[in-house]
């Protein structure tokens, strides 16, 4: 009876540590999923979810599932604010992996230092994330940074036969930061080079032509644009219009992933065949390794693509991160978390990325390549394609 | 004297309760709807009791906003000056921009003061220096809250609260202290004077107001208080943004005024919490959040164009007359 | 923050001014087709329309749909642009006839705000529609060239965008003032209440006039996919520019919204060269300006 008896209220007092056990870890992910900035933000929650989902059917971690929670942040940063705040507040989120443009980053990043939470940004480059005077204990990045792309950039360019060079980039964090940093650095490496022209549209433009007209009257022979997304969409299409690729004899290089197959499969038959462009991912990309090829080929049947998109990879590799970090610490409190992520290697489908001390930023460089049309794909790929190591861009 | 119920009162006492409801989002709700309420109740200063539509009111919200910001974030002014001076700066824009605005009528005033409303968000949207451009500026400062728990030593009941509730506590007091201002404006003789002119403007021309003078003088404190609003808001969203001062800004206010009811005092405050409170709920179960938004638009102008406040005025003179009857 | 390096002082070459006037001459187009419907809902109804530029939306999504529908043949974009016009316009006209109509009468801020209740509710109807990912068209197979003059290389499609604008007007004047509909209209600008007493149905004729301007918003938007992005808030983007073009120009007057088109395409075009930190700023200003000195803008009259 008095066995019974314990074992009854044992049983009792362990349901609420086995009902705790069971309490999902939840994840807030604030990102565009509307509006041209959606091109890219759909795919990435798309590639977060399918890392959740296939971990959940292993059991999750630590015994917990996570649940993800994807709120759409209109690439505004008010609006990411402000759903990053319902999602701590109302959701009670343990945890943040989100936003895409370099507004929202920084921005919510000020949410989650207050609140003390870990927040992983998958996708905005700007330097300001991770500037000293911006960083704390609680915010890290697996994107690459203005810098890596700028001199990554500048290194291909410098190999033009071209000194004149005209910039396009958004007024904001990521095209001001992006377009310093290209300019500084081939500066640096190619001294006769000339910057003509710089034009700063506003984000969220939809009509270039007074800007390419300012630009092209400089004569420039070469161009760098950091227009990105369903905005490089708009802009090449007026571009092209213009006759602009021509006339720089395609020395164009299209930052914020002009390269990427979605922006490519987008465009059709309308995009500017034999520009530049850089791209997180690619699925075409030949040299990769046996860890990216069998990524590709999960992401290809989640997506139901058989020419995925390559922006899924940062959304996975987001959640990777916070996964393995959870796991190193043992915890799902963010303070142990945020501690666990400090110098943590992880075997991405992009390869061996570690986040450094110093600032919280991985090593993520970006495939960068001249586009072809080849009879194999309805669209534009980048060949070759080549990996650039970011590590000797880092400071 | 006629049993009046003291809704305002009871209204502030039960809003000091909500940080010990537990969830720290009622907070958040209650400190969004305090400073919306605040920001409505001065747009219909203008539009409700002058009877002056405006399009653009978001400007002196943005105005507001942005000065406490850049005070308090850049030059580390505290709270207790840089408040005042965002709504003062507001004022000042509201004196510039009424000045013109006031010359106008109806469509063309609307329009003017949408254009002045566009030129400070273009100014926010660029002067990357100053204001932070498109990025904003993330992270303003909270007040510093050290006094409460200095005084909490003596009064206990202040101590153990976040810095959020405090922040919600001080927007309470603060909107409060507005809206009683606001009230005792609006049952002044200058206020009647504003509800002569919303009547007919030609005959209170007639017999002898300067009208610009007082729509002049309406449209300075209308912008003043939202100032005020809109410096609590650059607080409370921790951190401030260009479209602050954008256009569909200041109709969400207008929508919100109107909600509540133009003809009644607390009928836009009204009108905000029901807003917000109904964004809330709809929001968990759908993303089209516009076309619910908009369909209660439509009914309210079809049937209930005196808002809720007007349809609850509507219910308790029918309620009376029925009583009166038997 | 990175400060913007100035370009060197630049002595602007004609193919340049000519190119930037084009690009201008193109935008300011596309805002009369829109803003011209805009001014004639105010001429007539004394209504200042938001949803105009939900129609303009409209307009691009159903061309956008019915090219679709009919794959990419030679014809397929002009009959999906007219497609698309009629039925914005049968839009409007059902809009103004069962709602629009019960609003008359009442307070202005009331038919305001209903306009802007269907900016909340056809904005949003897009999106359960389209979705939100961003569509475009490509330009009409042969149109699709560009053609080099004066040094400056200039597409096809601007040219007869170009061109259609003044023909339109030019239609559309001619029409007012030659045909017995145009009269109407005219007088219902000027007087409604005589009109009505003179035995002509005033409430058909707003329908009218409705359904003109919606089909001239959706050719608009219609004619605009080739050139830019088909997105979610291109509505409220548009309206504000085309509420600026008809405040320039007078609100009411037909070819006051043309000059103020023309003058809102060059300002912006020349001043991303020579203000470019306050192209924007310098389009509201001058908005401004216009309601500050003379209001009822350059080619409008004083409302009675």
């Amino acid at each position: 009876m008095m066995r019974l008896l314990t074992l009854l209220v044992a049983a009792l007092l362990a349901l609420p540590a086995a009902a705790e056990a069971q309490k999902p870890i939840k994840v807030g992910m604030p990102i565009p999923l509307s509006g041209p900035a959606a091109l890219f933000g759909d795919p990435a929650s798309k590639g977060a979810q399918m890392y959740v989902d296939e971990l959940n059917a292993k059991g999750g971690v630590l015994g917990r599932k996570i649940e993800l929670i994807i709120r759409d942040s209109k690439a505004d940063a008010n609006e990411a604010v402000r759903v990053a705040r319902e999602l701590i507040l109302k959701e009670n989120v343990d945890f943040l992996v989100g936003t895409l443009t370099s507004a929202e980053g920084p921005a919510v990043s000020v949410v989650a230092k207050e609140n003390k939470i870990v927040f992983i940004a998958p996708i905005p480059k700007t330097d300001q994330l991770t500037a000293a005077d911006k960083l704390h204990p609680y915010v890290f990045r697996v994107a690459a940074t203005t810098t890596i792309e700028g001199r990554s950039t500048a290194e291909i360019v410098a190999k033009w036969p071209v000194t004149k060079i005209a910039t396009i980039a958004f007024d904001y964090a990521y095209g001001q930061d992006v377009t310093k940093a290209f300019v500084d650095y081939i500066k640096k490496i190619k001294p006769s080079v000339e910057i003509v022209d710089q034009e700063w549209p506003k984000l969220g433009e939809q009509d270039y032509n007074p800007f390419i007209n300012a630009m092209m009257a400089k004569k420039p022979e070469a161009i760098v644009s950091s227009i990105w997304g369903g905005f490089f969409v708009t802009f090449s299409k007026q571009a092209k219009a213009l006759g602009v690729f021509e006339a720089v004899k395609f020395n164009f290089i299209g930052l914020g992933e002009a390269g990427s197959p979605e922006t490519t499969k987008s465009m059709g038959a309308d995009y500017p065949v034999g520009i530049w462009g850089n791209s997180y991912d690619a699925f075409y990309w030949d040299e990769s390794s046996p860890v990216h090829r069998e990524y590709t080929a999960r992401i290809s049947k989640y997506l139901k693509d058989e020419y995925p998109s390559s922006w899924a990879i940062q959304g996975y590799i987001g959640m990777q991160f916070l996964a393995e970090a959870i796991k190193k610490a043992n915890s799902a409190d963010s303070e142990k978390v945020s501690k666990a992520l400090l110098g943590l290697t992880v075997d991405t489908p992009a390869g061996k990325l570690t986040i450094r001390e110093k600032d919280h930023q991985a090593n993520r460089g970006q495939l960068y390549g001249k586009t072809v049309k080849e009879a194999k794909y309805p669209f534009a790929i980048m060949k070759p394609v080549t990996y650039i190591d970011p590590t000797k861009f880092m400071d | 004297m006629s049993k009046r119920i003291p809704w305002f009162w009871l209204v502030f006492v039960a809003a000091l309760f909500v940080p010990t409801l537990g969830p720290r989002y009622y907070t958040f709700l209650a400190n969004d709807v305090l400073i919306w309420a605040l920001f409505a109740t001065s747009l219909n200063l203008l539009v409700g009791y002058t009877g002056l539509v405006s399009f653009g009111h978001a400007a002196y919200f943005g105005i507001g906003a942005y000065t406490t910001g850049i005070l308090m974030k850049k030059t580390g002014l505290s709270f207790l000056l840089a408040f005042p001076l965002g709504g003062l700066l507001a004022a000042a824009f509201a004196l510039v921009f009424g000045f013109f605005c006031v010359r106008l009528t109806r469509i063309y005033f609307a329009m003017l003061t949408l254009a002045f409303a566009q030129i400070v968000w273009a100014v926010c949207l660029k002067w990357n220096e100053v204001t932070g451009g498109e990025q904003g500026m993330p992270e303003i400062p909270y007040p510093d809250f050290g006094w409460i728990d200095r005084l909490a030593a003596f009064v206990p009941v202040l101590g153990g609260y976040r810095t959020a509730e405090q922040f919600y506590f001080l927007t309470l007091v603060l909107v409060a202290a507005c809206l009683l201002i606001l009230r005792r404006i609006v049952g002044s003789p200058f206020g009647r004077m504003l509800a002569t002119i919303r009547e007919n403007p030609e005959r209170a021309e007639f017999i002898g107001v300067n009208v610009r003078r007082y729509e002049l003088a309406a449209f300075v404190l209308s912008g003043g208080f939202a100032g005020l609003a809109g410096a609590l808001f650059g607080i409370f969203n921790r951190g401030v943004f260009p479209d602050f001062a954008y256009w569909t800004k200041s109709s969400e206010v207008l929508i919100m005024t109107l909600l509540g009811g133009m003809g009644a005092f607390f009928g836009p405050a009204l009108g905000a919490a029901v807003l917000i409170w109904l964004n809330q709920q709809i929001v968990s179960y759908t993303e089209y959040w516009p076309l619910v938004l908009g369909t209660i638009l439509v009914v309210l102008l079809f049937v209930f164009p005196g808002g809720i406040a007007g349809a609850f005025a509507l219910l308790l003179r029918r309620n009376r007359r029925g009583v009166a009857r038997a | 923050m990175a400060a913007h390096p100035s370009p060197h002082l630049f002595v602007p070459d004609l193919s340049f001014i000519f190119a930037q006037s084009l690009s201008g001459l193109t935008a300011a187009m596309f805002l009369f087709l829109i803003a011209s419907g805009l001014s004639l809902i105010f001429g007539v109804l004394r209504v200042l329309n938001f949803a105009h530029g939900t129609f303009y939306m409209l307009g691009a999504y159903s061309a956008y749909q019915i090219v679709q529908w009919l794959g990419t043949g030679p014809v397929s974009f002009w009959v999906s642009a007219l497609g698309a016009a009629l039925a914005v316009a049968l839009l409007g006209g059902l809009v103004e006839r069962f709602l629009f109509q019960r609003l008359y009468g009442k307070e202005e801020l009331y038919q305001l705000l209903f306009t802007y209740a269907l900016v909340l509710i056809l904005g949003d109807a897009a999106k359960l529609i389209w979705g939100t990912q961003q569509k475009s068209l490509s330009r009409p197979p042969g149109l699709s060239g560009a053609v080099s003059l004066l040094g400056a290389t200039i597409p096809y499609y601007n040219l007869f965008i170009i061109l259609l604008g003044p023909a339109i007007a030019l239609g559309f004047w001619f029409a007012l003032q030659r045909t017995r509909a145009g009269r109407l209209i005219r007088a219902a600008a000027l007087d409604r209440e005589t009109l009505g007493a003179l035995g002509v149905n005033v409430n058909a004729l707003y329908t009218g006039v409705f359904v003109l301007a919606s089909f001239l918003g959706g050719l608009g938007g219609a004619l605009i996919t080739p050139m830019r992005a088909i997105v979610p808030g291109m509505d409220t983007d548009v309206i504000v520019e085309a509420f600026v073009v008809v405040v320039i120009g007078g609100l009411g007057s037909f070819w006051g919204t043309f000059l103020g088109a023309l003058i809102y395409g060059q300002v912006l075009s020349f001043g991303i060269l020579f203000f470019p930190r306050f192209s924007i700023f310098s389009i509201f200003a001058l908005m401004a300006a216009v309601l500050i000195i003379r209001p009822w803008g350059l080619l409008g009259r004083p409302l009675r």
